[in-house]
């Protein structure tokens, strides 16, 4: 039996999803109708965003050249937020097809996905998808993939998921043209946790790659579960986690085909799923080594590193005042259980003045964030504020220690550090040629370093810059979308922490800080970025008695003014003997006790105008 | 408690024990046209409903008097005998002037037949018509003095054409000096003249004038409303679909305080936010009967969508039973409870709500309200109120909107325009509402 172990990659849309469908049908693990169905992704969202929030592994058996082949897929998430979960899936393979759709071309995911894989040493099969569309241009394409990748054109395979055109020929190449896993290079038991997924019923179930260990005689035995069987992992070990140090007893141990099925156990080159009486995603980290806690492997494989969150943001809940409490609570629950099946998101209880009990989560990225947030939402029901993301800066101190800051809150007084670091991200964008003007002129507004341009076949252009990560968690992919007619594609991918005039920007209302409207940037930006907030402020909060300065000021220099005005005038004409109940009716509708006010000295600020001001959402 | 129709009339009013009522006002519902900035309940008699709306409220008087007779005893007051004595009566509407001399004469011997008009000691009550200039005709305005009709409100409005055409008034500007001099004539003695100000395209010139010609009328009692543009009325939703562009609220302020300056100089003085005169609050041409209604005196109600309200005896902190008669003259022509209306609005008494109307309407007035009084009333009603309407009147004096004279609370010049936003703030100090 003949091991393959292998990844799709491709840039979102390209047709990832229907080729591993089509690969499975090819081998007989799918009928017609299954294949409806994208089997790869489990979750709605994912089917409606078109990308994968988790990896998972599917395991066929196919015969070729008279040799049988156990071909496991193992699927990998589509953006570049989990960046950190797709090379562990890599790690776990030998070889990548890369999907580069015909009518598109290469574009930025495919150039992020393709360094990834060839940074793991991985082989790559270049495969140019959607060949049947009358709009296919594959020689084209072909070229793209060597020009920019490196690769050659004449090794790409033209398919079609659709019609089938290609794929056993695709199957070939797998076969042909991947290599065979690594023989054991220890005899204790070593295998990758690549993925983990928590089931409702069975608790988390981890996904492996074995690498060292006894050999599985069994092989290729799916389905069939025999007493006595040996290998490297099989039900009723003793596992042990060797960077945790955590012990677990195995309890269930199978393959996906694409439905899962029991298996008496696995050896090195075999992936697997793997249950184990795991309560919690936080018992297991993604990228850790398994050993047998009976005879543990002396390292763990090299490589592990926790994910890093880059973006954070408050959520609170987006209800009235009188209901709060409750809220949160429902608030919590909801985030408690969604970090069940995504243990890359971190939280933490904060409160805030003006907007009462939230918790500051922490994301991967942009798009990790929006996608909690929707299924908050959408799962759960609740209705949250998510105030602007922010990213983490490092502050040097002037005592040589460093503290991480996400919120502006935790930023220290100035005069006391050293400097301000802030992430900084590698970018790839693809644009047409007719918009690189404007895509440069984009990034030079946001502060970006110019890197590298390559023409990409005639009509596009791929340009790379380094440029803050606070620079484009705000619009920067809508702006690029809009000015390219939706034909530019970016990627990005923190690469550094660096030193920049960062300035916490002040909130004054009525000449008093308001902590919970700060915020960190450029010096460059503090102006903009403040009467930006000021103008949202202003039209939020009703017109006093007196007239309220808006400030924004950084360490106490006012950089940005607006003013509300004071009303003059708030009297009815006419108070007779029939308008006594309706009128005090109204006054009491009106009157500021009704509504959550927060007070500021002596302004009164409606609670939703926090919200609103904070909200991300317009 | 809102009344289902058939429902309750204003005999539940009377289970109270309530204390002797100071004013009585009646309702006319019938108008010549319909203003369009008009919320009042009135319309257009087009079926000759005014005779039987007379009797009807014949018979609500005396049902009225009877009540009260019955509800004054109940609350341990001495049993009147006979007609029951007031202060004052108003007669309003609608267009009161409308009506025809006839009925009015039959109107003006029901309300003497039940009450009594001379008391207290032999002080005759204040008895005010509203008139509309085109209706008050000399012989209507002799028959009221007749009838004891001692001061007259005219529903001027405007002294330039072009704008009684904007308010869909149908007088003329030379037609209100004639009636003022009527009614003198007539031998009423007290007239007072309703203007309204920030009509769309009037300028702070145009006010002014229109308040050089009624000072030249020598009145002694004078009303200056701005318009105001309410819910429900067809030029509201003229404003809405920007048929017109409403004036200004620059204009608004600066027409309120020409008002003011204008009326002071002429010896008027501002005694609630839109009226004025000659020796304020406490002489004798402030209106008696309206100041019953801002100092939460108890008055009887007569006619469709007439409020009333009455004091009511015991409790802790001074509270009353308001009510609204239902705003229809068939259905107060079909239902008659023994002479009682039907009534669509009842609000039983409660002294949190009482002392926020005493706030709402108090400061509306030169004289203010009585803060040890309203401390002390607002700590009954619910405990804690007093510290808080304390501190609350504290920071608004501290924003010069309010005064401080003797022991009460008074709007100060800069005051007197956000009205509104000082009783909301006083009135949020005093329990829950
Ligand atoms: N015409 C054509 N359409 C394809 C082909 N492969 C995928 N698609 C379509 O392209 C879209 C994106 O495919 P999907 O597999 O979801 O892409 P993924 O985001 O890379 O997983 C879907 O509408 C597919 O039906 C192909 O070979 N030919
Ligand atoms: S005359 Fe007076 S009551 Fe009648 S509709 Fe006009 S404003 Fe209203």
């Amino acid at each position: 039996m003949q091991i393959r172990n292998f990844s799709i990659i491709a840039h979102i849309d390209h047709g990832k999803s229907t080729l591993a469908d089509r690969l499975l049908q090819a081998t007989n693990a799918v009928s017609e109708r299954e294949m409806r169905a994208q089997l790869l992704d489990s979750m709605d969202i994912e089917r409606e965003r078109g990308i994968t929030i988790k990896a998972s592994a599917v395991t066929v058996l196919h015969r070729h050249r008279g040799s049988d082949f156990m071909l496991n897929f193992i699927d990998t998430p589509g953006h570049v937020d989990f960046n950190y979960e797709v090379s562990r899936a890599l790690k776990a393979c030998e070889g990548a097809i890369l999907v580069v759709d015909a009518t598109q071309g290469v574009q930025a995911q495919t150039v992020v996905n393709a360094y990834l894989a060839i940074n793991e040493n991985l082989e790559l099969i270049p495969v140019i998808n959607k060949v049947d569309l009358p709009s296919a241009r594959p020689e084209e394409v072909a070229m793209e993939v060597e020009q920019v990748l490196g690769l050659k054109a004449e090794d790409c395979l033209l398919v079609s998921a659709k019609t089938g055109r290609g794929v056993p020929e695709l199957l070939e190449a797998i076969c042909d043209r991947l290599p065979a896993p690594r023989l054991a290079v220890v005899p204790q038991t070593r295998a990758l946790i690549f993925d983990a997924q928590y089931d409702d019923y069975r608790g988390v179930v981890t996904y492996c790659r074995v690498f060292d260990g006894a050999a599985n005689p069994q092989i290729g035995e799916l389905g069939r579960v025999a007493s006595g069987a040996t290998g490297s992992l099989k039900v009723g070990d003793k596992i042990r986690m060797i960077g945790t140090g955590r012990t677990f007893q195995v309890t269930d141990i199978g393959k996906m085909n694409p439905k899962p099925v029991r298996v008496p156990a696995v050896g090195p080159g075999e992936t697997c799923y793997l249950v184990a009486a795991i309560r919690s995603l936080a018992d297991v980290r993604i990228g850790d080594t398994v050993t047998l806690d009976i005879d543990p492997a002396a390292e763990a494989l090299p490589g592990y590193k926790p994910p890093v969150q880059m973006v954070f943001c408050d959520f609170y809940p987006a209800t009235s005042a009188e209901s709060k409490g409750a809220d949160f609570e429902k608030l919590r629950e909801a985030i408690e259980k969604l970090s069940l099946n995504d243990s890359s998101f971190t939280f933490i209880p904060v409160h805030s003045e003006a907007l009462g009990f939230g918790l500051r989560c922490g994301f991967l990225g942009l798009l990790h964030m929006e996608i909690i947030q929707e299924r908050l939402e959408r799962e759960f029901q609740t209705e949250v504020v998510q105030t602007a993301p922010t990213v983490t800066y490092k502050v040097k101190l002037h005592d040589g220690t460093s503290i991480d800051v996400n919120n502006p809150a935790e930023m220290p007084r100035g005069g006391t550090y050293e400097q301000v670091l802030e992430p900084i991200c590698k970018v790839e964008v693809i644009c047409p040629n007719e918009s690189i003007g404007e895509v440069m002129k984009l990034c030079s507004e946001r502060r970006a370093e110019f890197k590298t341009q390559q023409v990409i076949g005639e009509t596009r252009q791929m340009v790379s810059f380094e440029i803050p990560l606070a620079e484009i968690i705000y619009d920067f992919y809508d702006k690029l979308k809009a000015m390219t007619s939706g034909y530019g594609t970016m990627d990005y991918e923190v690469v550094d922490f660096r030193p920049n005039d960062l300035v916490k920007v002040d909130i004054l209302i009525n000449g008093e800080p308001v902590e919970a409207l700060s915020l960190i940037c450029h010096r460059q930006n503090a102006e903009f970025r403040g009467r930006l907030l000021l103008r949202k402020l202003q039209k939020q909060i009703d017109r006093h008695q007196f007239e309220i300065p808006l400030q924004a000021a950084i360490g106490g220099k006012i950089v940005a003014r607006e003013t509300i005005k004071a009303f003059r005038k708030d009297v009815t004409a006419k108070c007779y003997g029939g308008d006594v109940s309706r009128k005090r009716k109204l006054l009491e509708k009106q009157k500021e006790g009704k509504k959550k006010m927060k007070a500021i000295g002596r302004v009164e600020i409606p609670q939703e105008a926090f919200m609103a001001v904070l909200d991300q959402g317009e | 408690m809102r009344a289902e129709p058939g429902g309750v009339s204003a005999r539940a009013v009377f289970a109270h024990p309530i204390t002797p009522p100071e004013a009585l006002y009646i309702h006319t519902p019938f108008c010549a046209h319909k203003c369009h900035y008009c919320d009042f309940y009135s319309f257009v008699d087009t079926r000759d409903q005014q005779p039987a709306f007379v009797e009807r409220l014949a018979r609500e008087l005396r049902a009225l008097a009877e009540h009260t007779r019955a509800g004054v005893s109940l609350g341990g007051g001495p049993r009147a005998g006979g007609r029951v004595p007031l202060g004052s009566v108003f007669v309003g509407g609608g267009t009161p002037s409308l009506l025809a001399p006839r009925l009015w004469e039959r109107l003006l011997v029901a309300i003497h037949e039940h009450f009594d008009l001379t008391a207290p000691g032999g002080v005759p009550a204040e008895f005010t018509v509203e008139c509309n200039p085109e209706s008050a005709t000399p012989e209507l305005l002799r028959l009221l003095r007749g009838g004891g009709v001692n001061r007259v409100s005219m529903g001027a409005q405007s002294f330039h054409a072009a704008h009684l055409r904007t308010l869909e008034r149908i007088h003329t500007p030379g037609r209100v000096g004639r009636a003022v001099a009527d009614a003198r004539a007539a031998g009423i003695e007290r007239v007072s003249i309703d203007l309204i100000y920030a009509v769309p395209g009037q300028s702070p010139q145009d006010w002014r004038a229109d308040l050089e010609r009624a000072l030249s009328l020598s009145l002694d009692h004078l009303s200056c409303y701005n318009l105001t543009y309410e819910p429900n009325t067809a030029m509201t939703v003229r404003l809405a679909r920007g048929e017109f562009v409403p004036a200004p609220e620059d204009d608004e302020l600066a027409m309120f305080d020409l008002a003011e300056e204008l009326l002071t100089a002429a010896g008027l003085t501002r005694y609630e936010v839109s009226n004025y005169a000659r020796g304020g609050i406490h002489g004798p041409h402030a209106c008696r009967h309206n100041l019953a209604y801002w100092r939460q005196g108890g008055w009887l109600a007569a006619g469709p969508s007439a409020s009333g309200h009455l004091r009511v005896r015991g409790g802790a902190a001074p509270s009353g039973v308001r009510w609204k008669n239902a705003p229809r003259l068939d259905t107060y022509l079909s239902r008659d409870d023994g002479g009682l209306a039907p009534v669509c609005d009842l609000e039983p008494p409660d002294p949190a709500r009482a002392l926020r109307e005493r706030l709402m309407t108090g400061l509306r007035l030169s004289e203010g309200v009585d803060a040890l009084a309203a401390a002390a009333d607002a700590e009954a009603a619910a405990p804690g109120s007093a510290a808080r309407l304390r501190h609350c009147a504290q920071e608004l004096v501290s924003d010069g909107l309010l005064g401080v004279h003797g022991q009460r609370w008074a709007l100060t010049r800069r005051g007197w325009p956000l009205a509104d936003f000082v009783a909301r703030r006083m009135m949020s100090r005093v329990g829950e509402p």
